[in-house]
Order: C-alpha cells, then sequence, then structure tokens
C-alpha cells in the first residue's frame, strides 16, 4: 500500500484534523487507533471491514426534517456517492445501514422495529437528528424519547437538523469504527437485539 | 359587515380582531351551517378547531398591560387595567372557519358552537365533505362526538389508543429531565 | 414530436358531476361486483416507501392494475405539537411551527408569529414585513424545488432531483446568511425579525435571482415538452373545480384545476399588495396543470424577491422590530442606562410576554395552500390552544376522488402532485 508508514500530512493531505500543527490527533483517532491495536483484526477482518464501510448502503427511512437534509447529502454538493453510499435502497432487505432520520412516534415505532428486523446483518443504525437520538424538543406523549428504546444505535448524529457535514461526519466516523474493529451495536448493546 | 341575523340556531355575534364569530346552538349546527353555504356563499371549509375549556381562569392571569402602539417605559403609572378572563359557558367549543371563495369580496366567518363532556355535534360532510378528516380529528384529539359521521376512527394516534391527548385534563407525558423544572 | 396538450377553456368543467366518493368522501371503496370477483388484491403502500412522500402509508385495492380502491391513513409523524406548544411561553413556542411543515418553515414560523401580532394588535415596521415577504418567497421556492426533485425522481426523470438540490442549496446558502442556520432558522419573532440583515446579503441574494430563471429555463426543457412526462402527467389525477372547492383545495392543487384563489391576492398580507406577481391559473385539473402552477410560481417568487430586494436595500438603519417593550425585547444599550428595561428584559425572558385574552385565525398562501393558525389566548404568558390548518391534511382527502379510474402508476403521480408534507398532516 502506498502509505508505507508515512503521515498523511506528509504526503500533502490537509484535512480538518491535521490543520493544527500542536494539537495532536482528536480524542477518537487516538481512542480508535488504541482501539485497533486491542482489538487486532487479522488481515482478512479488515479486508472485509473495508469492503463494508465502503459501499454501506441506507435504506430510504426518511421520516421528518432530517429527511430533507438527508437527501441533501445524496445531492451533488455534499455527495456522499463519494463514500459509496449513493443508492439508497427502498427495500430493507437490501441495505446496511438505517439512518433513522426525523422523530418517531409511537405509531411509527412498530412499523420501524419491523424495517429493522428486515435488514440482514451486519447492519448499522445511525440516529440522525436529535429527536431520533433523544426525543429532541418533543419531550410528551408521541413521540418516543430516542430511538435506542427500540433498535440498537451505532452513532447519534445531535443537531436540529444537522448539518449535511455534521452527517457526513457521523458517516466517517461509524466508518473508522467499523474499521477499527467495533463491532455493531447489536452484538454490543444487550436492550432491544 | 354581512348580516347574519337569520341564521338558525343563533345565540351571539362576535366581532373581535377584525374577525365575526357566529354562535350556533347545537342542535340547530347542521342548519346554520348549510344556511351559510346556501344563503351566504360560504363554500369553503377552511378548518375545523375543537378547544377545551377546563381550568379555564383558574391560574389568575392578567392582561395585556399595554397599548398597541408600544409604552413609554420611564414614563410612570401609564399602565392599562388588568382583566379575567371572562368565562366559558361550556367545556368545549367547536369553531369551523368558513371562507366565500369568490372573486369580489372573500370573506371569513367563524362558526362556533358549545357543547358539553359527553355531547356530540352533528357532522357537516353533507354541507363540506373537506370536514372528513378534521372531524376525525377532532373526535381523535379532543373526543368530540361527531354524530353521523361515516367513518370515525382515530386518525393521527393508534386505533387502540386511550384517552384524548388534547384534553386539559390528559398529561404531556414524555421523560423527566434531571436538573430542568421547565418543560 | 412532444406536443403540449390543448388548453383546456376556462369554465368548462374537467368531469360533469362530482365524484367524491360516498359516503366517506376522503375513502374509495370498491364496487360490490368488483369484490364478487375475488379478484381484488389488497395492497400496503406502508409507510416506509421510497416513493410516498414521507410517512403516508395508503391500503390500496387493486383490480389487475386499476386502482378500485383507495384508503390514506396517517398519523405515522404525529408529533403532538399543539400541546407542546400550549406549555411552552409564547417566544419559545415559534421554534415549534416551523417544524410542522419541515420544507417551508418560514412559513410556519409567520403564520404563528402573525396569529400572534393579531391578538396584540401589533405594529410591524416596514423593514420586518418586506424581509419576511422575502423569505418566504424564498421558501417557496425551497419548497418547489424539493417538491420538483422528489416528485421528478418518483416518475422516473431522476436527473431532475439533482439539479433541484443544486439550487435548493443556494436557497439554503441565503437562509445559512442571514438567520445562521439553514433549516428552521426561528428569525421571525413576535413584533418583527430576530435580528437585523446582515451586510453581504443583498449582494448574494442579487446574484441568486439573476441565476434562478436560467435555472428553471433548464428544468423546463427537460420536463415541460418531454414526451414521457406528458404522457405520465397529463389527464392523471383529475380534480374538477367544484369538487376541489368541495373537498377544501388549495394552492397548486385548487389553481390547477382551474380557480383563480390565491391568499397573497385575494386576501393580501405581509407586503404582497405592493408587488406586482402573477399568479398562474391552469384549467385541466390533472398532475401536468399542478406543475406548470409549481414552475410558474417559481419565476414569480423570484420576481419578487427582486422587488423586495429593492425596498430593503433603501432602508438600511431602519428598525427590524416592533417597539413595544412589553413583548419585545429592548435593545442592549439600553439595559446600561434605564431599569425599566432591565426589568421588561428580566420579565420577558423568564415569564414571557403576555398575550390578551381572545381567539384568532390567521391564513397564509403556504407552496402548499392555505395554512392557517388558530390561536387562543387566555391573557397569560403561555398560548392557551394553538392549532395549525394544514393544507396537506386536507389536500390528502382529494386523493380518493382523483384516483378513480386510474392506474396503480397514477397514484404515485397523482399523490406526489398534492404536494404533501407529512409533517403537516399529522402534526
Amino acid at each position: 500500500m502506498a502509505l508505507d508508514g508515512k503521515r498523511l500530512r506528509d504526503l500533502g493531505l490537509q484535512s480538518e484534523r491535521l490543520l493544527m500543527p500542536t494539537k495532536g490527533p482528536s480524542n477518537f483517532e487516538e481512542e480508535v487507533n488504541d482501539l485497533e491495536q486491542k482489538v487486532g483484526l487479522t488481515t482478512l477482518e479488515k479486508a472485509v471491514a473495508w469492503a463494508q464501510t465502503n459501499s454501506m448502503w441506507p435504506d430510504t427511512f426518511g421520516l421528518a426534517c432530517c429527511a430533507i437534509e438527508m437527501m441533501s447529502i445524496v445531492a451533488s454538493r455534499y455527495d456522499i456517492a463519494r463514500f459509496g453510499m449513493e443508492p439508497f435502497r427502498g427495500s430493507p432487505r437490501q441495505a446496511d445501514l438505517l439512518i433513522i432520520s426525523g422523530r418517531v412516534s409511537h405509531k411509527m415505532a412498530a412499523p420501524l422495529r419491523q424495517i429493522y428486523d428486515q435488514m440482514l446483518e451486519p447492519k448499522w443504525v445511525i440516529a440522525m437528528g436529535a429527536c431520533a437520538s433523544s426525543g429532541g424538543m418533543f419531550n410528551n406523549y408521541a413521540i418516543v424519547q430516542s430511538v435506542d428504546k427500540i433498535v440498537p444505535v451505532d452513532m447519534y448524529v445531535p443537531g436540529c437538523p444537522p448539518r449535511p457535514e455534521q452527517l457526513i461526519e457521523g458517516i466517517v466516523r461509524l466508518h473508522e469504527a467499523v474499521k477499527a474493529g467495533v463491532p455493531p451495536a447489536y452484538e454490543l448493546r444487550s436492550v432491544a437485539k | 359587515m354581512t348580516d347574519f341575523g337569520a341564521v338558525p340556531g343563533l345565540v351571539e355575534l362576535i366581532d373581535a380582531h377584525g374577525e365575526t364569530t357566529i354562535v350556533v346552538t347545537r342542535e340547530r349546527l347542521a342548519d346554520a351551517a348549510a344556511h351559510l353555504r346556501e344563503e351566504h356563499g360560504f363554500n369553503f371549509l377552511s378548518d375545523i378547531t375543537a378547544v377545551d375549556y377546563l381550568g379555564w381562569g383558574d391560574a389568575g392571569v392578567s392582561g395585556y398591560i399595554g397599548t398597541p402602539a408600544g409604552r413609554d417605559l420611564n414614563t410612570p403609572m401609564t399602565q392599562g387595567y388588568q382583566a379575567l378572563p371572562q368565562a366559558k359557558p361550556k367545556r368545549f367549543a367547536m369553531n369551523y372557519h368558513l371562507l366565500a371563495l369568490r372573486a369580489t369580496r372573500p370573506e371569513r366567518v367563524r362558526l362556533q358552537t358549545w357543547i358539553d363532556e359527553g355531547e356530540a355535534v352533528a357532522t357537516l360532510i353533507g354541507v363540506w365533505p373537506t370536514a372528513d378528516f378534521h372531524e376525525r380529528e377532532a373526535f381523535d384529539m379532543m373526543g368530540v362526538g361527531i354524530d353521523g359521521h361515516p367513518n370515525l376512527k382515530r386518525i393521527l394516534l393508534d386505533d387502540d389508543w386511550d384517552g384524548h391527548p388534547l384534553r386539559k385534563d390528559y398529561p404531556l407525558g414524555g421523560e423527566p429531565v434531571r436538573f430542568s423544572d421547565a418543560v | 414530436m412532444a406536443t403540449v396538450t390543448q388548453r383546456r377553456r376556462h369554465g368548462t368543467p374537467i368531469y360533469e358531476h362530482s365524484r367524491i366518493p360516498h359516503p366517506t368522501p376522503s375513502v374509495l371503496t370498491t364496487s360490490e361486483e368488483l369484490r364478487a370477483t375475488g379478484d381484488i388484491m389488497t395492497v400496503n403502500f406502508g409507510p416506509n416507501h421510497p416513493s410516498t412522500h414521507g410517512v403516508l402509508r395508503l391500503i390500496v385495492d387493486l383490480y389487475g392494475e386499476d386502482v378500485t380502491g383507495l384508503e390514506a391513513v396517517v398519523g405515522y409523524l404525529h408529533t403532538g405539537f399543539e400541546k407542546n406548544m400550549e406549555q411552552k411561553t409564547w417566544w419559545k413556542c415559534i421554534t415549534y411551527p416551523e417544524r410542522i411543515d419541515y420544507v417551508s418553515f418560514q412559513n410556519n414560523e409567520y403564520v404563528f408569529v402573525a396569529a400572534v401580532e393579531k391578538l396584540l394588535e401589533l405594529e410591524i415596521p416596514a423593514k420586518a414585513t418586506w424581509m419576511r415577504t422575502l423569505l418566504c418567497e424564498l421558501n417557496r421556492i425551497h419548497s418547489h424545488l424539493v417538491w420538483l426533485g422528489t416528485s421528478a425522481l418518483e416518475l422516473g426523470a431522476i436527473s431532475m432531483f439533482w439539479y433541484a438540490f443544486r439550487e435548493r442549496d443556494l436557497v439554503l446558502d441565503l437562509f445559512e446568511l442571514v438567520t445562521g442556520e439553514r433549516m428552521h432558522t426561528r428569525y421571525f419573532q413576535v413584533g418583527g425579525l430576530a435580528e437585523d440583515i446582515p451586510r453581504g446579503f443583498y449582494p448574494e441574494a442579487r446574484k441568486f435571482c439573476a441565476w434562478m430563471p436560467k435555472a428553471i429555463d433548464d428544468y423546463e426543457t427537460l420536463l415541460t415538452r418531454n414526451k414521457i412526462w406528458l404522457e405520465r402527467t397529463q389527464g392523471i389525477g383529475l380534480l374538477s373545480a367544484d369538487d376541489a372547492i368541495a373537498l377544501g383545495q388549495s394552492g397548486p392543487v385548487l389553481r390547477g384545476s382551474g380557480v383563480d384563489w390565491d391568499i397573497r391576492k385575494d386576501e393580501p398580507y405581509l407586503a404582497y399588495h405592493q408587488v406586482d406577481f402573477r399568479v398562474p391559473v391552469y384549467p385541466e385539473g390533472d398532475v401536468y396543470a399542478r406543475y406548470r402552477v409549481h414552475m410558474d410560481e417559481m419565476r414569480e417568487s423570484v420576481r419578487i424577491v427582486d422587488q423586495c430586494l429593492d425596498r430593503l436595500e433603501n432602508m438600511e438603519g431602519e428598525p427590524w422590530i416592533a417597539d413595544d417593550r412589553k413583548v419585545v425585547l429592548p435593545p442592549r444599550e439600553e439595559l446600561h442606562t434605564s431599569m425599566e428595561s432591565l426589568i421588561h428584559h428580566f420579565k420577558i425572558v423568564t415569564e414571557g410576554f403576555r398575550v390578551p385574552e381572545g381567539e384568532a385565525y390567521v391564513a397564509i398562501e403556504s407552496p402548499r395552500g392555505e395554512l392557517g393558525c388558530y390561536v387562543c389566548s387566555d391573557g397569560g404568558p403561555k398560548p392557551w390552544r394553538v392549532k395549525f390548518r394544514a393544507p396537506s391534511f386536507v389536500a390528502l382527502q382529494a386523493a380518493a376522488t382523483m384516483m378513480q379510474g386510474a392506474l396503480i402508476a397514477d397514484m404515485i403521480a397523482a399523490v406526489g402532485s398534492l404536494d404533501t408534507v407529512m409533517g403537516e398532516v399529522d402534526r
């Protein structure tokens, strides 16, 4: 592989995380590095994780306002096709990633669980927005206060609605976590498995 | 100003904030609706709103102290008078917002009727078919009975939901938030 | 060679008599003789479906490919807005209406704020009125772009999605420039605007207005005379003018059926009586007519934005919010010198301002139709009852009437042309 232990910065990559010369890698990156050491994936597992992250196809599960911002990451400016995620599958049986974008009412909770169950392992869930992460501003009788009461969640993306860049950050962190060896949430969390 | 004196079941005509409210008795509601559509040309039903006045006036609220044009803060003793909200005749009000959709002189009016817990209003689907969903919502959220509705099921909540959430004695629900008294 | 349909003359009925189903206007039921054949298949277009706009459930009876029965089940996005708003002070309430119709958020904000201002009988400064008009029209463009992108996507014109969302990002850039937030801007305040208009907005908005008509020309080149588009939208989803009025339709659905009714022209609010714009009305009553109404409305909105910019550029330094200190926060400089200002600031922030007892209903022309807000106040700092009249809620009732004698593929086109946003439907 072309990297051979060189830092990305030495190869001319000036991504946001490398822009602060006095600051080292972020907490998340340090933890991911540690995890990689501890989990110790085999080369084959690493290859599988690489393949999974680079074509993690989402399911069209747009519920409310966050769905509109999710649509805009598919559009040309915030293009997630560069992450391999352009084909939003209509059928959950063909999807890997469930981006729950929007508020989940109690009436919708049953279809949500059904969609989640229809997905095949390995599957990941991103709770996009404040309403999916925690119930958001709707602390009332109608909204499920966080979808992790119903499905196990891998990544919470806050915001109301989160900017497309925020959602892409969440997706990229999920990819990094998967490549580091973090198993999908249904293996970690015992709730709603 | 249109003359609404001939509306069947008329109890009161209120004129406030540029809006006319026609209050009718519950029994003559369907006749009043038909009259308004035929005689006055209100062919468009915008909205049906059910309001629950349980607990109205319990909290000692005071009215807006000031004038619309603003007040001079630094001039003392220029407050307006305080007022308590007027008592309401019954617990629920059903408001029908009507529009006379015509090119010359379109007009809006509110048809209002008062009902108690357990009383029902007649369906207005025969007058304005658009009342269908609105009446189902009033039933679902407020528990207002609709007589003669062909499809009176819950519309916004689960079919087996218990209670009517928009009533004042139904709790807001949700989860308690630590360190926060505010809802 | 694609041909554009012959325009039906205004006044001729689209179909004879009424097609509203009986007894329930919003439910199309299969006839008994078709049921007796045993060939009816009931299909569930469940809440999670790529082609229904949001979480709409349609229970459809099919006889082969013909739609013989249709029922819309809603409520999958019921959020309890109205109950939540009763617990918040008037100021905190304003964040809620935006999320009801999450595509045309500023129109929702405006209708609630207008109803509160009606009860307060506040006078809004001219700069705020013009800026509100401008933002509402930009929001109309935003909403129509989302509609165009998603509806065309569903009918197979996938490229439209990319083009429409490219312009949509330009509109959101403008919102971000003014308010700091792309969507759900929370910029309207009771009394005017939350803050002054930032520098640099006017040139950016002018650039957008110069670019947008060309973009709309691009869209029309792709779709308006496209043979496939014409085949899939002309004669589909017919709704006559009388049925539309009886079913409470408004907005593009009503204007696509030949009824000339636009609240901006017929019951003007904001600064609409001071701008020059056309209201497009098409008499055919089908999906194609509604599409044409949407496209023309986008052009007119750009013209309105231009006219608002002309006025606003001469209003530098004018107040952007009303002067009523019982409702509006005092300017920060005053807090250092005036004790009363400090007290009022404190009271407005902690307890909230009070709105006089009364009830008001305000209706505006949102991109979907008549958006209404009914507000009832008991004189206190919190609303007693807030109800939103959502145009999409009413539009779904027309689905059953429109789908008479249609095929299943037409259902997607017809329901899409209603431009429903489920957040509005379920509130």
